[in-house]
């Protein structure tokens, strides 16, 4: 059935396709269904291929499917891996995809421009399995770019405002800046061990001393790579404004799979990072800044994606923290259920914006439980997941971190446990504002209040049963339970760094972790539901630490006044003088020049046989001298 | 082999249908045979048999250009319909151009001078009658004409060059020639006619391929002689003709290429930017194609230059992109000419009328003109990669150079399409089935071929 791992992306395109060249000759209730036809057809496969690989698949398999480059000494085939790594991304990505397609049915139905939306949906799947599918560097850029694009599409769906084509666009820069980086970390990779396979590259790799040069210059570089896709300070401010688009689109591509890409990328090249204890140190830097960062900005949001946003770059900074101390395996579990309980509440909160008639700031929400019970109930799960409550999935993977950096250093752990109380803050305080209390919208939209369809209830209830036992899969280690996933994920990672935590230790983190977590519960229902105390209206009433949180610490700001301005100056003197004044006159006049030297060329053509022969004479004459004397 | 020996009672055949009376099955009849000779020459893949006294040696260089000029022939066969089913003298016609093709395998096949004369001269006699076919215009039969005085003037040159290299190794046989030309070289005594006869034999393979200063015929033949002639001509014959060219380079004269691969490489370079600069004011768009078809040569030529292990993969890639790509551009030049007016103006409009079609020409321009991801850019890559590895790195900036001003036409065809129709042009006769057909499967051969270039380039390497 492995060999069968090339219909996987092939459903999508297939999809892809299909939607967008039959286009409006679809019935419109079609191009919704063929779509997620296909992502469910891949999801399929997929699980057949994981049960496979999970039986006896330690051995990765390299799926072949044709000499894609191969010039000199470069050989390079489009060819998948199949390894216990590639198969869990495979589930998470056509797993949650298939169940957002189904969202999108009903979330989009409204809208004019279904086939598009659902071929580039498609598309982006396609693209999402490419990347992980890859057995080398370069096909792994392809899928990695291919998502990128689709990512600047699906912001920009409705273009018409220049808001959101302004925020396509700057998410399509800022990825830009940090593939830059990925592109010459492939470079170096191939200069340095000769090939961009996974394998040969590893292979060679492990000949390396510690602390190389290249290899520390190799994993900053694909680092790069990853803060542009995976939202790392410094490229993060892409994420929140991405928001622009459809909900479905920030919950497959923002939330769940496409910006996981970068710690995917650093998992699967784990060997080089494990060889880079100082890339890895700084790995772990940015992700606890970018975490706590985001964790802050996220108190003062009132805007229900944006606190979601914002929450998205601070658990990537969770999952980056993670690589950087070398629990590869811990990062990917938050991926997994990240990818559930986030999902979860995208999609949450796209029925709420549904229910309200496209409203999306908090302050006119409120009192949303009765109306909307199922959605409710499911983002409830979410909120908790996400907070760390146990037995939902995100307390064990968040606990395994923490322990994880506790082991590397206690300062870090100190910083992120703080950082996972922001977190519980500001989703009960989102939590609180939209169910509880009382409505604070207008009458129309009072009126409006309704749940939303089956197609968007069902992902709901399945996320919500995913987020709630997605965590079993890798218990602590004091229940004496097995950790399926780190048994599952051995063979994919090169050294793993295991030291026996004090049960006591374990023990006392839970504890306190659960006791916050319903201390904050209680405090946050107090403010917000009892004292109904509400955000201000206005950002500008607000004062000192809290204006610069709510101004998201004018990062924005500082980067069109630092980067963006001089940039712009820079570059209007160069066209002016340079563009303008030198390199136009140059071509133009190239061009000009050889138009009128063909004008005059072609009077030698004739017409006249005798002349013909006569040049063809000259011709053989001349080449005969040449050759022969000279 | 087979193929050939189909080819030929085909042609036998055909003629027959006039006085036998079955002219109605002319084109299925063709079209039957042509799929089984190309059948039978795939099925030959890997075998590389000699045939009568080694006079012609079937390997898989030729079998792979006999399959290709094969069915380039059926893929121009698509708008050529009318050609065989309404003209009067459409079994004369069918006779000739299978003739013309069976010259054109034996020149990719031939293992002797003289089975190579008489398979170059099969092939011209047929297209000298073919270019003038159209007897009821005067272009057409100045064409003819003036393609026959100045092809027997170049095959005069060929005979010399013959002559010279029999009269050094008292043989026509390749293989013998070859042997002759690796000791005489080994010894450093290659006597000096025999540079003078490869020199010679050079001139009149630079005609026929149209290299310059020997192209001056093609802008003109190529405008005068109809329209589906031509396409046949810039693709099939083309094609053949390269075959031939590369096939006694690199089979007999290799050993000696330090003496003439400089020519080449410098009558090259003079033909591409030839073939472009003067393609730039042309403003009939079938002028335009003639000149950018000998632009094409002095790319293929580079192969010649080049003469390493990859040079057969990579003028038989080139060969195919560049021929499914005029096969393209033609069959929309002949949609848009049927009044007689090819001048390029008349695509104004084109985009808006049918925008698909529109696409998939362009996706044959961007071929054409080279542009990833497109067959054509491949085909470039590969050749210049070749030329580049046997140290001719001026060339490939020259080629570099002349691709850039490729570009500048090229693109004129999807700028003038895209506009809206001026008010004095006609209206354009719509695309016909045939034409559709044609333009959509050489669009996407040329983006299949553009994905996984390896595969027909690893063909002969």
């Amino acid at each position: 059935m492995v060999q069968f791992a090339w219909l996987i992306p092939m459903f999508p395109l297939l999809g892809f396709l299909l939607i967008g060249l039959l286009n409006k000759r679809l019935p419109v209730s079609l191009s919704g269904g063929i779509a997620t036809l296909m992502v469910f057809l891949s999801f399929i496969v997929s699980a057949v291929i994981f049960g496979e690989v999970a039986q006896d698949g330690s051995v990765p398999e390299r799926v072949v499917l044709f000499d894609w480059i191969s010039v000199g000494d470069l050989s390079i085939p489009f060819s998948f891996l199949i390894d216990r790594l590639s198969v869990i991304m495979l589930m998470v990505v056509t797993g949650v995809g298939s169940l957002i397609h189904l969202y999108s049915i009903g979330y989009m139905h409204h809208e004019q421009d279904h086939p598009r939306y659902f071929s580039y949906l498609n598309l982006f799947v396609f693209f999402m399995l490419l990347l992980v599918l890859g057995s080398n560097y370069i096909v792994m850029f392809v899928g990695w770019e291919g998502v990128g694009l689709c990512s600047y599409l699906l912001i920009g769906f409705w273009f018409k405002n220049i808001d959101y084509s302004n925020a396509a666009k700057k998410a399509f820069i800022m990825n830009r800046i940090g593939d830059l980086g990925l592109l010459l970390g492939v470079f170096l990779i191939y200069t340095t061990f000769g090939s961009v396979g996974f394998r040969e590259v590893f292979e060679s790799a492990r000949n390396f001393p510690e602390n190389s040069e290249a290899i520390t210059a190799i994993c900053l570089l694909l680092f790069v790579g990853a803060m542009g896709k995976s939202a790392q300070i410094p490229l993060y401010t892409w994420l929140p404004d991405a928001m622009a688009g459809p909900t479905p689109v920030s919950a497959l591509i923002h939330a769940a799979t496409m910006v996981t890409a970068g710690i995917y990328m650093v998992v699967r090249s784990n060997v080089l990072y494990v060889l880079s204890p100082d890339a890895s140190e700084i790995v772990a830097f940015v992700g606890l800044a970018t975490a706590f960062f985001a964790a802050t900005i996220g108190l003062k949001q009132n805007d229900i994606k944006k606190v979601l946003a914002y929450s998205t770059v601070s658990q990537l900074g969770y999952m980056f923290v993670a690589l950087g101390v070398g629990a590869y395996q811990t990062a990917l579990f938050h991926v997994i259920t990240h990818a559930f309980f986030k999902a979860l509440l995208f999609l949450g909160a796209g029925s709420v914006i549904h229910a309200m008639s496209g409203e999306q700031d908090i302050r006119r929400m409120g009192g949303l439980k009765k109306a909307l019970p199922i959605t409710h109930a499911t983002f409830l799960i979410g909120t908790l997941a996400i907070a760390g409550l146990p037995p939902f999935a995100g307390f064990f993977s968040k606990d395994e971190i923490l322990a994880k950096v506790w082991e590397h250093s206690p300062v870090m752990f100190i910083v992120l446990a703080v950082t996972s109380v922001l977190t519980a803050v500001y989703m009960l305080r989102l939590y609180w504002l939209t169910f509880y209390g009382d409505f604070r919208g207008t009458e129309n939209q009072k009126h409006h209040l309704h749940e939303s369809p089956a197609t968007m209830t069902m992902p709901l209830v399945v996320l919500a049963i995913l987020s709630t036992v997605g965590g079993f899969i890798g218990m602590p280690e004091v229940f004496h339970a097995p950790h399926f996933l780190n048994e599952f994920l051995a063979p994919v990672i090169w050294k793993v760094n295991h030291h026996e935590a004090s049960e006591t230790f374990e023990y006392m983190l839970m504890g306190i972790s659960v006791v916050l977590l319903l201390l904050i519960m209680f405090a946050t229902y107090n403010t917000y539901v009892t004292k109904k105390v509400m955000p201000e209206e206005n950002d500008k009433d607000l004062q000192g630490f809290a204006k610069l949180v709510a101004n998201k610490y004018y990062v924005d700001e500082i980067y069109e006044a630092v980067i963006t301005k001089p940039l712009n100056g820079i570059s209007s003197f160069v066209y002016k003088y340079i563009d303008q004044g030198f390199i136009d006159k140059l071509v133009n006049g190239t061009g000009t020049s050889l138009t009128g030297f063909s004008g005059v060329l072609r009077f030698v053509q004739t017409g006249n046989i005798g002349g013909y022969i006569f040049s063809m004479v000259i011709g053989i004459i001349v080449i005969l001298v040449l050759t022969m004397i000279l | 082999m087979k193929a050939l020996i189909v080819i030929a009672l085909l042609g036998v055949v055909t003629m027959m249908s006039e006085v036998f009376r079955f002219k109605k099955l002319l084109l299925p009849l063709v079209v039957v045979g042509l799929l089984a000779a190309c059948g039978l020459a795939i099925g030959d893949w890997n075998t590389a048999i000699r045939y009568y006294s080694d006079m012609v040696y079937f390997d898989n260089y030729s079998l792979a250009f006999t399959s290709l000029i094969i069915v380039l022939t059926l893929l121009w066969l698509i708008i050529s319909k009318g050609y065989f089913v309404s003209d009067s003298s459409r079994a004369e016609h069918a006779t000739l151009i299978l003739f013309t093709l069976c010259g054109g395998v034996i020149m990719t096949a031939y293992s002797d001078l003289s089975m190579f004369f008489v398979g170059l001269e099969i092939l011209s006699i047929s297209l000298y009658v073919l270019a003038s076919s159209n007897k009821h215009d005067l272009k057409s039969n100045e064409a003819g004409m003036k393609y026959f005085l100045m092809g027997s003037f170049a095959t005069g040159f060929l005979l010399f060059g013959m002559a010279l290299i029999y009269g050094a190794a008292a043989s026509f046989n390749l293989v013998k020639i070859a042997e002759y030309v690796q000791t005489t070289a080994a010894h450093g005594q290659t006597p000096m006619f025999v540079y003078t006869g490869v020199l010679l034999m050079m001139v009149g393979l630079m005609f026929k391929v149209s290299a310059a200063p020997f192209h001056f015929w093609a802008p003109d033949v190529y405008e005068g002689a109809p329209t589906l002639i031509t396409a046949f001509m810039a693709t099939v014959v083309k094609t053949a003709a390269f075959a031939a060219f590369y096939r006694l380079f690199s089979t007999c004269f290799g050993d000696i290429s330090g003496f003439w691969a400089q020519t080449l490489a410098v009558i090259s370079a003079v033909t591409m930017l030839t073939g472009n600069i003067l393609a730039v004011s042309q403003t009939s768009l079938k002028r335009m194609l003639a000149y950018s078809s000998i632009a094409h040569a002095g790319y293929m030529l580079m192969a010649i230059v080049a003469m390493n292990k990859i040079s057969g993969g990579a003028i038989f890639l080139y060969a195919t992109a560049y021929s499914l790509g005029s096969l393209g551009a033609f069959a929309c030049l002949h949609a848009i000419s049927k009044y007689g007016d090819e001048s390029i103006e008349n695509l104004k409009g084109f985009a808006a009328d049918n925008k698909i079609w529109a696409g998939l020409l362009g996706v044959i321009v961007l071929s054409l003109a080279g542009i990833p991801p497109v067959a054509g850019f491949f085909a470039k890559y590969y050749i210049f990669y070749g030329v580049f590895q046997s140290n001719f790195t001026w060339l490939v900036l020259v080629a570099i150079l002349s691709s850039l001003i490729g570009v500048y036409y090229y693109f004129r065809i999807i700028i003038t399409m895209v506009q809206p129709r001026s008010e004095k042009a006609t209206v354009l006769p719509a695309l016909t089935g045939a034409h559709k057909a044609l333009l959509l499967i050489s669009a996407l051969l040329a983006l299949g071929i553009g994905i996984y270039p390896a595969f027909l380039q690893g063909l002969l390497s």
